[in-house]
């Protein structure tokens, strides 16, 4: 073993002491978060699942930055623990040895300049700068210099002279690094890995819906969060797991619409706001768009929301909780359980919403439905259609949950023409009427639990009168609540999306379809039906079953691009530089579709609010509709031919 | 989309009936009755209606309750006896499968009628005094007339109910016998029926609880009525509202069809059936003030011709249900159009009036502007694609032409339309320019906006010449290049203008202006007014018993209003029959065409209106080469059969509209579809 192989050995060591020292501090600022529930043994167990699956199912839509993270991760760890391992006499002598040690660092060296290549001579907007900008510096640095140290070991000291060189590198590149630990980029090293063990939705690893937001204790002294202290610690330790790479940034509808929201920036302010006397200035990455000034200061117990503090309120209530965001995060980041979280304190305990995001809360306080219209008005749309009521009937295979959408113009001729479908098919099926309240959907994501469990509660009861095997429902926003949500609060139901259920009829012959031509249509994923409930497949299924053309948009499926309609943010209503359902309608076109098909009342009302020349926006139930009526005319062509 | 539609979207419960939206048309009378039945023609008219969406579709305005009470004459509904009944059930079937709900009104004329026709029975009154419109003079009713027409609307209604239709309302407007009763202009009665207001209402009271009686009770009963009826010896508001409210309050109707006005001269009904010359929606404030005092449904309807009108009168409380009848007409599909956001596809009422007109001389209704309206048994509403598509080229965008391009698009054929003009519309841009008839523009307005969206190759300022239409290697060519003013026939008529010149702003006159009319129609009438309103002195001259003679009763009196107040000297009887010049003037020859009598003017100017010849230059040019000579096989237009020539290589041509011959905007747009749907 070579004195230069040796004193690399020290130095891995010294790196580790220094590095150990930073993450120990850095922990220590995790336990200002309130406790929570974690199963660690199981964590531990999971972690080598969670990271070399899941995070790597993520990290893989970017095969550059796959292999990149590959070489630079494994060259690094595996170089310096086999270097250090070369303190044992029986490996460090072997000359052979140093031969893999010097693989890993060359391995390492290669990932370095790959990160290199990746920020220089231009930093893509996406990547922070900083000491992110330092990184392929420090990583090459170390690697080179080991893979010198370790070469000249392998050698038995031929290249000593090089040898030194390659020494001092890796002193200059290791302790570099091994000093980014608490604040730099490698921090997302040890907090993601601890992220991993101790998730707050460990169910998402086992490929359980994990998008229900958690239920608010309202008997707690504090309702939501207002500092960084009120989060749990594992959420704490989640924020800290952020990289940077900015692939939640460009995921995120409110960024591309100009409006003052970036996840990754607001992840940064709140890793930030847990030291004490925290400031915002060492970020380096992207600004929220339009940002409005705050003073950029808070610690573990000062507010985070506020002029006054690290983010504007508006930057809490751009999001569209589209999870756009989560979906795109290789660090299994929940931004959006943080933003609302953030919102429940603002809500329940300051009043500070938007102020036209207030009328509908109070209405759906006072009139169970936010836009204070009678309940029993819901039913208006289907005037003149034979509209079965549980409260008549008591008992029906299905139950079809109406949802917000039904006061709307527009949308009533979905429901009429789902309505008009369920009859042909002869679907034994009954709706609330005006028993029928708010899902609460949007007083949960505005914040205000305390209406959403209300409403949850009073359906759950109103439910639980009936008999029934399946709700039915149009709404994704609704059948998420429904399906995931309601559980909380002792409602559990088998909850169905039209577009599966009318594939289902379609499938089995009870809903014959003749086609539409070859209409060329691109399908729009509602969030909450692709996203937060991983359906994606069957509105595909059945659009293709009704002889369309579809095309597919640059994003769609689970990466789908939100309407803007989601999270309340149509109410919110913060101001941007476009229009989100603008930018989406764009996309549209840009597929040369002339159908738009959509499968959830905000994107139809958010879609059809785009004005200029454009694609028609059709729900799947009024293409299958058109279809089924297209289906005699059809039959009738073949006994003509 | 527009605004408050979801308060038009809303059902209506009326003593458990349910009513799918507010949207209506009320009762009245195309002329589509035969043998005073309401048979197929009337119950398809009704049927497109409730295809169309409507929540509720009224038929049979004026139905009788009694023989004294003649129908069979105006083509209309005798409920008189029990054979109207399996006709009622057949209306009602076909009406209910489209989700509609369907209502008659029953009525006794009183004086509103004629004894010379059907039974030749005297007509009847609440006392004898003459009603100028129809011009009869009633004899006073006594106490068996009283206790017969009370028992005759009771049967009538019981009939309703047995027909399966969903209500019925009596009619207490328009100065029918009910209202004869209320009406202190007409009753003068001493006895317990006349005097005070109690008195006048008893008729009608006796009325609604017999029917009521009749029909068990939970039968939805009604009243249509006047809420002011605005002249010096009739009812005033405050009389409406206390008849209303008293009513009412006593249970004996279910809602109120509450319209301005009444109709016994013919100024009076002009107003009740208010024209283009009215602003939209004029007399919703009764209803509205009734609305306040009742708490029964109020329904209205009176010039409601578009659905922002009419939601807007709805959501803010007016009235409960809007009656868009004349807005039917036009576009019987109106309420389907809203519900799946096609509110830009509606085919919106001009108030030309047309339809009424026709029925008061005796015609059927039919729409100026939709020649599918009242013919629902052969022309199609929604016109059906054809099993071969062909490629139509169509010279002139006037309404003949664009209604062509359109049904032809419809059809699924390419089409090509040539105009000479930079902008559609042909001679109805040139009628529109004569001050209220500026509504006409809405017609070319829409069926421009139709083939724009069906795709139509339009060539705005491009005077099509053979060659244009050759290079086209068309199947199909039609010509409707309309026509230009007919000059007349009256020595040294080279002096004279035609109205098309004073409209368009070609010649511009001032001074004295003699207007010769041989059409009778609006053109002189409105040219007159439009002359005398910038500032000419004006005659207006015709051959004619009366000015306008042609013109309906419900536009004639406005124009007869506004030339009155304009001062132009009206001189009918007299024809125009030579011309010439002397000094820088006019000398204009006239002679009275009962005395012969010869008598001239001396003037600016002379405007003469002799409607117009064909323009047929192209037509003849193609006539050559086309596969049928240009030829139009009447029978097959008629019998609803393609053209003998469809399919045949080369190209058929066609002629329609005014490039025929000069007739009206319901004559070209009806040339047009019935060619094109078969084509």
């Amino acid at each position: 073993m070579t004195d230069t192989a040796l004193a690399l050995a020290l130095l891995v060591l010294a790196m580790a002491v220094v590095a150990g020292a930073l993450a120990a501090r850095r922990a220590r600022l995790w336990r200002a978060g309130r406790a929570a529930r974690v199963d660690w043994l199981d964590g531990l167990a999971a972690l080598p699942k969670r990271y070399l699956v899941d995070v790597h199912h993520v990290v893989g839509r970017d095969p550059y930055a796959a292999r990149m993270h590959a070489l630079a991760a494994g060259g690094l760890l595996a170089g310096s623990a086999l270097a250090l391992a070369g303190l044992v006499p029986l490996l460090g002598n072997a000359r052979l040895y140093w031969w893999i040690v010097a693989l890993a660092f060359a391995a390492a060296l290669a990932g370095g300049f790959m990160v290199g290549r990746r920020r220089l001579p231009v930093k893509p907007a996406r990547l922070s700068g900083g000491r992110f900008q330092r990184l392929p510096l420090l990583l090459a640095a170390y690697a080179a210099g080991g893979f010198l140290v370790a070469l000249d070991a392998s050698l038995g000291g031929a290249l000593r002279p090089f040898a030194f060189v390659g020494l001092a590198l890796a002193a200059v590149g290791g302790i570099g690094l091994a000093r980014q630990l608490d604040r730099g980029p490698m921090r997302h090293a040890f907090a993601g890995a601890a992220h991993l063990v101790a998730h707050p939705r460990p169910d998402r690893f086992e490929g359980k819906p994990a998008t229900a937001l958690a239920p608010l204790d309202l008997d707690a002294p504090r309702l939501g969060v207002a500092t960084p202290a009120d989060f749990t610690f594992n959420r704490l330790i989640g924020f800290d797991a952020c990289i940077q790479c900015g692939r939640c940034e460009t995921a995120c509808p409110a960024f591309a619409a100009g409006q003052p929201l970036n996840p990754k920036r607001l992840i940064q302010d709140l890793a930030a706001a847990i030291q004490p006397n925290a400031t915002n200035a060492a970020y380096a990455g992207s600004p929220y768009p339009n940002a409005r000034p705050v003073a950029g200061i808070g610690g573990p117990d000062k507010p985070l929301v506020g002029t006054g503090a690290m983010i504007h309120p508006d930057t809490l209530w751009s999001c569209t909780t589209c999870r756009a965001c989560v979906e795109e995060c290789p660090m299994m980041i929940e931004h959006v359980d943080a933003i609302v979280d953030l919102r429940r304190f603002q809500t329940l305990e300051l009043g500070a919403l938007p102020v036209k995001a207030a009328p509908p809360l109070m209405e759906l306080r006072y009139a169970d439905e936010p836009g204070g219209r009678p309940l029993g008005a819901r039913t208006d749309f289907a005037a003149g259609l034979t509209l079965p009521l549980m409260a008549a009937k008591g008992e029906a295979d299905v139950l079809l949950w109406l949802g917000e959408g039904a006061y709307e113009l527009r949308y009533g001729r979905t429901l009429r023409a789902l309505i008009t479908l369920l009859q042909k098919a002869g679907v034994d099926f009954a709706v609330l009427g005006a028993e029928e309240r708010d899902c609460g959907d949007l007083a949960r994501r505005l914040g205000d639990e305390a209406t959403f469990q209300r409403l949850a509660r009073d359906n759950i009861a109103t439910l639980a009168r009936y008999r029934f095997s399946r709700i039915l429902t149009a709404d994704p926003h609704a059948l998420h609540a429904l399906r995931n949500e309601y559980r909380a609060f002792g409602g559990a139901y088998e909850v169905v999306h039209h577009s599966a259920f009318l594939d289902e009829l379609v499938a089995a012959g009870r809903l014959p379809v003749g086609a539409l031509g070859g209409a060329r249509v691109t399908y729009h994923d509602p969030c909450y039906l692709g996203r937060y409930n991983g359906e994606v497949d069957a509105p595909r299924r059945l659009l293709d079953r009704l002889g369309l053309e579809r095309l597919e948009m640059e994003r769609s499926g689970r990466r789908s691009m939100c309407c803007g309609g989601g999270g309340g943010a149509p109410v919110s209503d913060i101001e941007g530089e476009r229009r989100i359902p603008d930018i989406r309608m764009g996309q549209a076109s840009a597929t040369g579709a002339a159908i738009v098909a959509v499968a959830c009342p905000q994107c139809s009302a958010m879609l059809e609010g785009v004005t200029g020349a454009r694609p028609d926006v059709a729900d799947i139930a009024e293409l299958v509709l058109m279809a089924v009526e297209a289906a005699p005319a059809a039959a009738r062509a073949e006994t003509l031919a | 989309m527009i605004a408050n539609a979801e308060a038009l979207l809303k059902p209506l419960t009326i003593k458990g009936l349910t009513i799918r939206n507010r949207v209506m048309s009320t009762s009245h009378a195309p002329g589509y009755g035969k043998d005073g039945k309401p048979q197929e023609r009337y119950q398809l008219y009704h049927m497109e209606k409730a295809k169309g969406g409507i929540g509720l579709t009224m038929f049979g305005g004026s139905s009788s309750v009694a023989i004294d009470s003649p129908a069979a004459p105006w083509n209309q509904i005798s409920v008189a006896d029990d054979s109207v009944i399996p006709y009622f059930q057949q209306f009602a079937e076909r009406v209910h499968a489209h989700g509609a709900k369907v209502m008659i009104q029953l009525t006794h004329m009183g004086r509103r009628t004629k004894w010379d026709t059907e039974h030749w029975l005297p007509t009847l009154s609440a006392s004898i005094r003459r009603e100028p419109t129809s011009r009869t003079i009633p004899r006073a009713m006594d106490k068996n007339d009283i206790r017969r027409v009370v028992k005759a609307f009771a049967e009538a209604a019981r009939r309703c109910k047995e027909g399966g239709l969903d209500g019925c309302e009596i009619s207490a407007a328009h100065g029918h016998l009910v209202d004869q009763f209320w009406s202190p202009s007409v009753n003068q009665r001493t006895d317990e029926y006349g005097g005070s207001l109690e008195n006048r209402m008893r008729f009608g009271i006796e009325v609604l609880e017999a029917m009521r009686e009749a029909t068990g009770g939970d039968y939805v009963i009604g009243m249509r009525m006047s809420g002011d009826e605005m002249i010096a010896d009739g009812l005033s508001h405050e009389d409406c509202v206390a008849i209303a409210s008293e009513y009412a309050r006593r249970g004996l109707v279910d809602f109120l069809n509450v319209m301005g006005g009444q109709a016994r001269d013919e100024m009076a009904h002009a107003v009740s059936l208010p024209n283009m010359s009215f602003p939209v929606a004029p007399f919703l404030y009764l209803p509205s003030a009734i609305k306040r005092e009742v708490d029964v449904p109020i329904f209205h309807a009176q010039r409601v011709t578009d659905l922002a009108t009419g939601a807007r009168a709805v959501a803010e409380g007016h009235v409960d249900m809007i009656a868009m009848t004349r807005a039917h007409i036009a576009d019987p599909h109106l309420v389907k159009k809203l519900m799946e956001g096609r509110d830009d596809d509606i085919r919106q009422c001009v108030g030309a009036g047309y339809c009424i007109d026709r029925i008061y001389v005796g015609g059927d209704a039919l729409c100026l502007q939709n020649a599918a309206t009242g013919r629902e048994a052969t022309m199609p509403h929604i016109i059906p694609k054809a099993e071969v598509a062909r490629k139509v080229v169509v010279v002139g965008a006037g309404p003949a032409g664009l209604e062509a391009a359109r049904v032809s698009a419809e059809r699924g054929h390419s089409v090509v339309l040539f105009e000479k003009e930079p902008v559609v519309g042909g001679q109805i841009n040139i009628a529109a320019k004569a001050t209220w008839r500026e509504a006409l523009s809405g017609i070319p307005r829409w069926l421009h906006s139709q083939v724009a969206k069906k795709g139509v190759d339009l060539r705005l300022g491009r005077e099509a010449t053979e060659a244009d239409v050759r290079a086209e290697k068309p199947d199909v060519v039609i010509v409707a290049t309309g026509g230009m003013p007919d000059p007349g026939h009256e020595k040294g008529r080279e002096h004279a203008v035609s109205t098309w010149d004073i409209l368009t702003g070609k010649v511009e006159p001032t001074g004295s202006v003699l207007l010769y009319d041989e059409i009778g129609g609006h053109n002189a009438a409105s040219t007159a007014e439009f002359l005398a309103k910038k500032g000419c002195l004006v005659e207006l001259v015709t051959h004619d018993l009366q000015i306008a003679q042609e013109v309906g009763t419900t536009n004639k009196p406005v124009h007869l209003r506004e030339l009155y107040k304009l001062g132009v000297v009206m001189t009918p009887n007299t024809e125009l029959t030579e011309i010439y010049p002397e000094g820088n003037r006019l000398i204009a020859v006239l002679r009275n065409t009962m005395t012969d009598a010869e008598e001239e003017r001396v003037i600016d100017r002379v405007v003469v209106e002799h409607g117009t010849r064909p323009v047929d230059g192209l037509f003849e040019a193609l006539r050559g080469a086309s596969v049928n000579d240009g030829e139009t096989d009447l029978d097959a237009l008629v019998a609803g059969r393609p053209q003998r020539w469809t399919g045949q290589p080369g190209f058929a041509l066609y002629r329609v509209g005014d490039a025929w011959t000069g007739r009206n905007i319901h004559a070209a747009l009806y040339d047009s579809l019935r060619l094109c749907k078969d084509l």
